[in-house]
């Protein structure tokens, strides 16, 4: 019973570090991109689910944002993992993130 | 590069210096000179400008490109990411089977079993049925993926449900029934990489209908994995398959190892619990050994061996006129087979196959009542065993006529003995023809229009020698029962 008690504790770590992970990309991804990108904003709101995660990595590494993103190379690596992770062809998809 | 290009106005200025000849400290040139160094320099300074815009990679910005050029890019890589980012989320590829099959039937001397006749009409002169398939398949990862097969198969104008002695988890999708949609087949392969073997794993709900030799009938690629003599229904369970092509050198040979439940109790409340004092599961476990014949192009050998364990007698009502609640675990099965069959045979127009099946029941003194009758495993007092064999062999035959678009002849016969009986229930023929405990003689004509759609019309003879074929319960005698069938039907593949 203890060895099962302290394997629940050690899965409900895990869940938890992954779900910290995920919130902060999360989180980066609405405060820097949602900065501009955001209904009356001075880009139109985007979504991770508006491209496919390959289709997302393709457009960072062509570098095919049109300004200077002003964001330091961890933070945009963890925002594409988040974009990715939810991009339109992901289990879980997220589409409403930043409203339209 | 940029140092370089920097050093060479300084070398330039330098180089003058010196072939003027004139003070260190002073220069005196022509103005016409002075112009043309200035305007050299600045020359070099765009290029260092232009050259610094270089990404550290090398890669140019979009900046570097004139303005009009730029928009047509990104105009093109948002229509790729578009394109792209529907075709990623087309995980699944679907096609559909529409068929329309009116039948000309002629029953004599229909008993179910000894207790008597059963009145029912012993013709019927059109009989029409829809049945339309919707098949899916994704390829998720390299090593895994998915096939499924929704269907609805009903009579014209019929939409009430089918009777559940003769319906079931094994034909739902195969009977005649409602416009409802059922599931058919739904299963993953998965092969494991960087095993020492090569192994596959499939798993949910199986291609086990409509197995060799069917597909000559059928007009189509292989269906299942099994000879559809011995096993032809839906099926849920687990298989493995090992390559054994490498070790043999025989094409397509392998190992199959089948598991799955041909009865599973449950309380239909709390589905996931069994009902106190209810039946045993029934198991199936197989294993199959299959490869090309050697030295025969086209061909396909498959030695089958099956048991199923506990197999349950329980018509819930099945028999009209007769009123049973009684059900029971009555006894084992043991199932053996040997089929061959080779498409173009020697390089002719002849597909021929040839199936062998055995079949040897272990009752285990159990029965159930129906009315004043007692049925075991193949018995009326539980105890005696029996043994059946089947033999199920044909042709068919690919006329040289390209402006008919190739039509095929096609023959089958099979035979089985008093005490057949094998898992056929979901058999795509009506009448599970290859249950028969008699002879059965099956002609067809296949006309193809184009690709998607030909027409099959076919005659069916079965002259039945023993009682209640495709029923594992009962020795109820000899029959003198026939049926006929002259049949019409269309089908569009796509």
């Amino acid at each position: 019973m203890k060895k099962r008690l302290v394997t629940i504790a050690m899965l409900g770590g895990l869940g938890l570090t992954a779900g910290i992970s995920m919130a902060g990309g999360q989180d980066l991804f609405v405060q820097k991109c949602g900065a501009c990108h955001q209904k009356g904003g001075q880009a139109a709101a985007v979504n991770p689910a508006d491209k496919a995660g390959r289709v997302w990595k393709k457009y960072f590494k062509r570098g095919r944002h049109p300004v200077d993103l002003g964001i330091d190379d961890a933070s945009l690596g963890e925002i594409i993992g988040y974009l990715v992770g939810h991009a339109a062809d992901s289990d879980q998809p997220a589409a409403a993130v930043i409203p339209k | 590069m940029k140092k370089r290009l920097l050093l060479l106005p300084a070398l330039l200025l330098l180089g003058t210096n010196t072939a003027l000849g004139a003070a260190p400290d002073t220069v005196t040139i022509p103005m016409q000179d002075y112009k043309a160094i200035l305007q050299e320099l600045r020359a070099l300074r765009d290029r260092v400008d232009q050259l610094e815009k270089k990404s550290p990679t090398g890669k140019q910005t979009a900046a570097a490109v004139p303005g009009s050029v730029k928009k047509d890019i990104d105009d093109i890589y948002d229509t790729l990411d578009e394109v792209e980012t529907k075709t990623l989320r087309d995980k699944i590829n679907f096609g559909a089977e529409l068929r329309t099959r009116v039948d000309n039937f002629k029953v004599k001397n229909h008993t179910y079993f000894s207790t008597g006749t059963v009145a029912k009409k012993e013709s019927n002169d059109n009989s029409w049925s829809n049945r339309f398939r919707l098949n899916m398949d994704a390829e998720i990862r390299k090593n895994l993926k998915f096939t499924g097969r929704l269907t609805m198969y009903k009579n014209f104008a019929d939409s009430d449900t089918s009777d559940p002695g003769i319906i079931g988890d094994a034909n739902y999708a195969h009977l005649q029934d409602n416009s409802n949609i059922k599931v058919d087949r739904a299963y993953v392969d998965w092969v494991p990489s960087g095993l020492p073997v090569p192994l596959a794993i499939t798993f949910g709900r199986h291609p086990s209908s409509e197995g060799p030799p069917m597909e000559f009938k059928e007009n189509r690629k292989r269906q299942s994995t099994y000879p559809s003599l011995l096993f032809d229904g839906e099926a849920d369970g687990v298989v493995a398959t090992i390559g054994l092509e490498r070790y043999t050198g025989l094409a397509n040979s392998g190992l199959r190892f089948a598991w799955g439940k041909s009865y599973q109790e449950d309380d239909d409340i709390e589905p996931y619990l069994d009902k106190p004092g209810g039946l045993d599961d029934s198991n199936v476990f197989a294993a199959f050994l299959e490869s090309a014949i050697p030295g025969v192009d086209n061909s396909l050998m498959v030695f089958s061996a099956l048991r199923v364990n506990d197999l349950v007698a329980d018509f819930q009502g099945a028999i009209p006129g007769i009123n049973s609640n009684d059900n029971a675990n009555v006894g084992d099965m043991d199932l053996y087979g040997i089929h061959m069959q080779a498409a173009k045979v020697a390089g002719s127009s002849f597909d021929v196959f040839l199936s062998l099946g055995l079949n040897e029941s272990h009752p285990n003194g159990k029965t159930i009542s129906y009315g004043s009758a007692k049925m075991g495993l193949l018995n009326n007092d539980g105890e005696s065993d029996h043994s059946g064999w089947a033999v199920y062999t044909g042709f068919r035959y690919t006329f040289d006529w390209p402006r008919l678009n190739h039509p095929k002849f096609g023959f089958e016969y099979n035979h089985g003995s008093d005490y057949w009986f094998s898992f056929t229930q979901g058999s795509a023929e009506l009448y599970n023809k290859l249950a028969a405990r008699g002879d059965a003689y099956d002609f067809y004509y296949i006309q193809p229009f184009n690709s998607n759609l030909f027409m099959r019309l076919g005659y069916t003879y079965i002259d039945y020698n023993y009682k209640m074929s495709g029923f594992h319960v009962g020795d109820m005698g000899g029959s003198n029962e026939t049926l006929r069938d002259a049949y019409m039907l269309i089908d569009c593949r796509f």
